[in-house]
């Protein structure tokens, strides 16, 4: 029996150091907190109010700070919040619901790697909620984008360049599709090992 | 990839191979009757599948006839496309090598991976060159779909338009004419892939800028004609300079020559930025981006001219780096691509 053990612990592969570890159990654990906190105070402020008027307003602070320090996560999530819902108020709303589901749900993943099965069965639905969350949130701020000419410049200028956002979030969207297969297929591999490992180990036992 | 910055690779290469293997001296030639023949298999690096068995092969074959041996067993992978090692860890053997000086016993294993279809680094640099040539005069000519229909086939008000064309262009010939007649280049192949990563990034970037300048509602320096010849300036004094240090280069030493030496400055004054750099054709590249970026008053050029010396830094770096590694008296003054600073 001691040989097995022995043999277990030889075959572990040396993993992060303490330190990053810790690190990333408490970035998680913050993480999770931060967002259960938004989460939290969207629900009173539209019980307060009763309605989603100016919801986003009640969380702008917490969520700036936490979305920001996601700066860490996929560029996807900072640049919808930033970049889409910030500068179009109309499609606030409806991101808050697609988003914070996922995000909560993704974070409180990250704290343990025991939670590790569930998170990469639970991923089957989530990723693709997720992504259509964002895809629906983008080709919503379009039409305002196109009509307020957002972020983009035009000819003639002294700098000759130009720039329309509004094509460039087309172009966004657009690339989801040969991405989007890339990361699902790839967490499905992950899957496979994370969780073959984890067959090794009982088995061992 | 640059010419140069690939040589920088193979001497790297050289170095690390000279360390990990740690070769006995060559025994000199005996008048002995018999040969001792080597006995060589070959197996898959990554199924550990034996592909071949070559007995009989002489201990004076080098790395390349037994590649060679291989692609007669298996036509579809020509040397250029193999990659053979003594191990699956280690780096690869160069072609050159010869099989008695290799820490192998009479039965040799080497482990055998197909790089994929290759092609001569000179195809790639062509092909990279032509493009942009082409791509810009399209734009230049105002041909369709480009623009809006009423501009086809026109022709620009501003002087600095068809400047700007026949400096673009003169730099592309210059390129490719430097391809075909001075470069000369020591690494055999690349593979395929390479030549859609680096033809589309020459490629798109030609486009994007030609665009702009091209473009009927371009606007003009903001200092007008002095601005204009500044850039111009610029740009003819770093194209020249580029081509002197090429030449230069070329001229270090004679063709087929393994042997590596320190470049110095010559008679021509342009190649005097030696006593300063060690890769002074891309301090005089990036020159003259700035200058056609002054000359032009091009954001999208440059953004081009700013990717194209982070590019060249990383390059410039490997090169220095590798002058320092091979020789011991290397110039102190030099920096890698600007003076003092970089």
């Amino acid at each position: 029996m001691k040989t097995t053990h022995g043999d277990v612990a030889a075959r572990k592969k040396k993993g992060p150091g303490a330190l990053a570890t810790a690190y990333l159990v408490i970035y998680n654990v913050v993480m999770t907190a931060g967002w259960l906190v938004i989460a939290v105070g969207l629900v009173r402020a539209y019980l307060a109010r009763g309605s989603y008027h100016g919801l986003y307003y009640s969380i702008e602070k917490p969520l700036k700070f936490f979305q920001t320090g996601a700066l860490l996560e996929v560029l996807s999530r900072v640049f919808l919040t930033w970049a889409v819902t910030h500068s179009v108020r109309e499609v606030r709303r409806r991101l808050l619901f697609y988003f914070h589901f996922e995000i909560i749900i993704g974070y409180s993943f990250n704290t343990s790697s025991w939670l590790n099965p569930l998170r990469y069965t639970f991923f089957f639905a989530l990723y693709p909620m997720g992504v259509s969350g964002e895809l629906l949130t983008i080709y919503a701020a379009l039409p305002h984008v196109q009509k307020t000419g957002l972020y983009s410049v035009t000819l003639p200028n002294k700098y000759n360049f130009s720039f329309d956002y509004h094509g460039f979030l087309i172009l966004a969207m657009v690339s989801y599709i040969p991405l989007f297969p890339q990361l699902y297929f790839h967490m499905i591999r992950q899957r496979k090992k994370v969780l073959g490992h984890v067959e090794d180990y009982s088995k061992v036992e | 990839m640059d010419v140069l910055a690939l040589e920088a690779k193979s001497v790297n290469g050289a170095d690390a191979e000279k360390k990990s293997s740690s070769r006995p001296k060559p025994k000199p030639p005996k008048k002995a009757k018999r040969i001792v023949y080597f006995e060589v298999e070959i197996v898959d690096l990554k199924t550990k599948e034996k592909l071949l068995l070559l007995d009989k092969v002489e201990p004076t074959a080098t790395v390349l006839d037994i590649k060679a041996l291989v692609h007669k067993s298996y036509p579809k992978w020509y040397p250029a496309r193999q990659s053979l090692r003594l191990d699956p860890k280690a780096k690869c053997l160069r072609d050159e090598e010869i099989l008695q000086t290799l820490p192998v016993g009479t039965t040799a294993s080497f482990y055998f991976r197909d790089l994929g279809p290759q092609l001569t680094w000179g195809t790639v640099f062509l092909t990279e060159c032509v493009g942009p040539l082409i791509i810009y005069l399209m734009f230049y000519f105002h041909l369709p779909f480009i623009y809006s229909p009423k501009y086809d086939f026109t022709s620009s008000k501003h002087w600095v338009v068809h400047l700007a064309c026949i400096c673009h262009s003169f730099h592309y010939i210059k390129r490719i004419l430097e391809t075909m007649f001075v470069h000369r280049i020591s690494h055999g192949t690349m593979p395929l892939k390479n030549i859609f990563k680096n033809c589309g990034y020459y490629w798109c970037s030609a486009a994007w800028m030609a665009y702009y300048i091209n473009h009927p509602l371009y606007t003009t320096p903001y200092y007008g004609q002095m601005q204009v010849n500044a850039g111009l300036y610029v740009f003819l004094f770093c194209q020249i300079g580029n081509f002197s240090i090429h030449v230069a280069l070329r001229n270090l030493k004679p063709p087929g020559s393994k042997t590596k030496k320190i470049p110095f400055p010559t008679k021509n004054p342009f190649t005097w930025m030696f006593w300063l750099v060690s890769c002074p054709n891309y301090t005089y590249e990036v020159g003259s981006w700035i200058g056609f970026t002054v000359m032009t008053q091009c954001v999208p050029v440059a953004f081009f001219t700013l990717v194209a010396f982070i590019q060249m830094t990383v390059w410039a770096k490997g090169k220095h780096g590798s002058y320092l590694k091979e020789f011991r008296d290397y110039p102190t003054l030099r920096s890698s691509i600007l003076p003092f600073i970089l």
